[in-house]
């Protein structure tokens, strides 16, 4: 048993409505599994700072943690923001494309939506 | 008041004082004038614990830096932006982010370092919105070692730093204009 | 130099070199043009490089490690948010020296004022019955530091940064906003007042 969507002139069946919340946690995890994204903006102060465990993003949410995502719903469409940092090394135009995709795909996938998604690269380390 | 401070010789006392203190003897004049070899005494005697006193170590606490830093930081909000290309819609990179990075990449070249480095994107009109307001024009500032061939190296400057802005941070660079502001050994 | 506009063509991809030595010092003059355009390493190298005198001319002119800390940590994030209206034409140690007098300046107008009696006997000497000559040092240089502490806020700056500091006269003129002239008289009445204060150590 579980829930099912509601299609189309469809009425009687439960509704699944993904808020903006849980938009951001499921972008954020895509967003930070993305080769050449080393930690999304909130770690920048930590990143930046060369803090121990900056990598990782721990925070009081841990591994979900959705700082550096902004994320809006609207019917069946996000509008999510992605503030990331990446390296020297890497390609900031193909990493924020590459960001927009995942996101993209994590979001139909988990939760239906169709997504505009916008990168920002916030930093790029040197070392 | 006057405004020059005298003895009541007429000498200027900060200069006597300044040539006491630096361990010049009396003039013919101070070794006479009571008023000069007062101030004189007053000097040296001063000196010895101002010294004494100016000779302790003083150690700034290791944690001003990092919360300095921490502020600094926190403050910092990326609108300063280049365009990045994209078929699903530009992106942003964080204009001074770029900046160092190619600041970085002149900085690795034997005998430069980077000082300035300006990037300006032209905003293009096009229908094409991979294309939207791509390529950049840099201007950087450089200092270099004494010696060094400067027509050469600016010309291998501009073909790192074309070279970084396509494959560092993903967007064609049009133009470089260097300027070799200062030189060192 | 000559600017010269590239025309794009396809090319061999160059090799981008390796991230810059790190023992590459970067001067002053540079590590502000790139704070000045966002860099906050570049501010960071700045702060560090210069936060050991800054802190100490807090700590002579406050006499108080706790409010020179405070008035250190203030200067330094007041310059970064400031770094972008400082000219080159004066040294950035110089400007450093500015914001930094000004705060401890600021703090010594917002304490209470000292007493007078308790500056007066400032500098006398500790009871003929103390038998170390060490702690006499040690007394000596305590009485050195009240009596320092009862000159008023704008000689009490000029005093450090031309005793503790060794600066030149110019150099305090520019710090302080004063004229040579002034800073002479400032250092003048402070030397003066110190000399009387501290005579019974002679």
């Amino acid at each position: 048993m579980g829930l099912r969507r509601a299609g189309p002139g469809e009425s009687g069946a439960v509704t699944l409505h993904v808020g903006d919340a849980a938009v951001a946690r499921i972008a954020a995890v895509a967003a930070r599994g993305v080769p050449g994204v080393v930690s999304l903006r909130a770690d920048l102060a930590q990143a930046l700072l060369g803090v121990a465990g900056a990598v990782f993003g721990q925070d009081r949410d841990g591994v979900l943690s959705a700082d550096g995502v902004s994320a809006q719903v609207h019917g069946g469409a996000a509008d999510v923001t992605v503030t990331i940092v990446t390296r020297l090394g890497e390609n900031c135009r193909d990493v924020a494309i590459a960001v927009q995709e995942a996101v993209s795909v994590a979001l139909a996938g988990q939760a239906g939506l169709d997504a505009q998604v916008s990168v920002l690269v916030a930093d790029v380390l040197l070392t | 008041m006057a405004l020059e401070k005298l003895l009541a010789c007429g000498r200027d006392a900060t200069a006597a004082w300044d040539r006491a203190v630096a361990g010049a003897g009396p003039d013919e004049h101070e070794s006479g004038c009571r008023h000069c070899r007062a101030a004189r005494a007053d000097a040296l005697g001063l000196d010895a614990v101002v010294h004494r006193m100016a000779a302790q170590p003083v150690e700034a606490p290791p944690s001003v830096i990092d919360r300095v830093m921490t502020a600094v930081v926190g403050e910092l909000r990326p609108h300063d932006v280049l365009l990045l290309p994209s078929p699903h819609g530009p992106n942003r990179l964080s204009r001074p982010a770029a900046a160092a990075v190619l600041r970085s990449v002149v900085d690795g070249m034997d005998g430069l370092r980077a000082r300035s480095c300006r990037i300006e994107q032209s905003e293009r009109e096009s229908e094409d919105d991979a294309a939207v307001g791509s390529a950049v024009d840099v201007a950087v500032t450089v200092t270099g070692r004494f010696g060094i061939d400067l027509a050469s190296v600016t010309a291998r400057v501009r073909q790192m730093v074309v070279a970084a802005g396509e494959q560092a941070l993903g967007v064609p660079v049009s133009r470089v204009d260097i300027d070799v502001v200062d030189l060192w050994d | 130099m000559e600017a010269v506009r590239e025309r794009m063509e396809p090319r061999v991809v160059e090799k981008l070199p390796t991230p810059p030595r790190p023992d590459v010092a970067l001067d002053d003059a540079t590590l502000v043009v790139r704070a000045q355009e966002g860099d906050v390493r570049a501010f960071e190298a700045l702060a560090r490089r210069h936060q050991a005198v800054l802190y100490r001319v807090a700590v002579r002119v406050t006499g108080d490690p706790a409010e020179a800390e405070d008035a250190l940590q203030e200067a330094l994030v007041d310059a970064w948010r400031r770094i972008g209206a400082f000219r080159g034409d004066a040294a950035f140690s110089t400007w450093m020296y500015r914001i930094v007098t000004n705060r401890c300046v600021g703090m010594l107008r917002k304490r209470r004022p000292v007493p007078v009696d308790e500056v007066a006997d400032a500098g006398l000497p500790p009871a003929p019955d103390d038998p170390a000559r060490a702690a006499q040092i040690d007394a000596e240089l305590a009485a050195l530091g009240r009596a320092i502490a009862g000159l008023a806020a704008d000689q009490r700056v000029c005093w450090v940064l031309r005793e503790m500091e060794g600066l030149g006269y110019e150099e305090i003129a520019a710090i302080t906003g004063a004229s040579e002239t002034a800073v002479r008289g400032r250092i003048h009445r402070a030397r003066t007042r110190l000399a009387e204060v501290m005579r019974p150590w002679r």
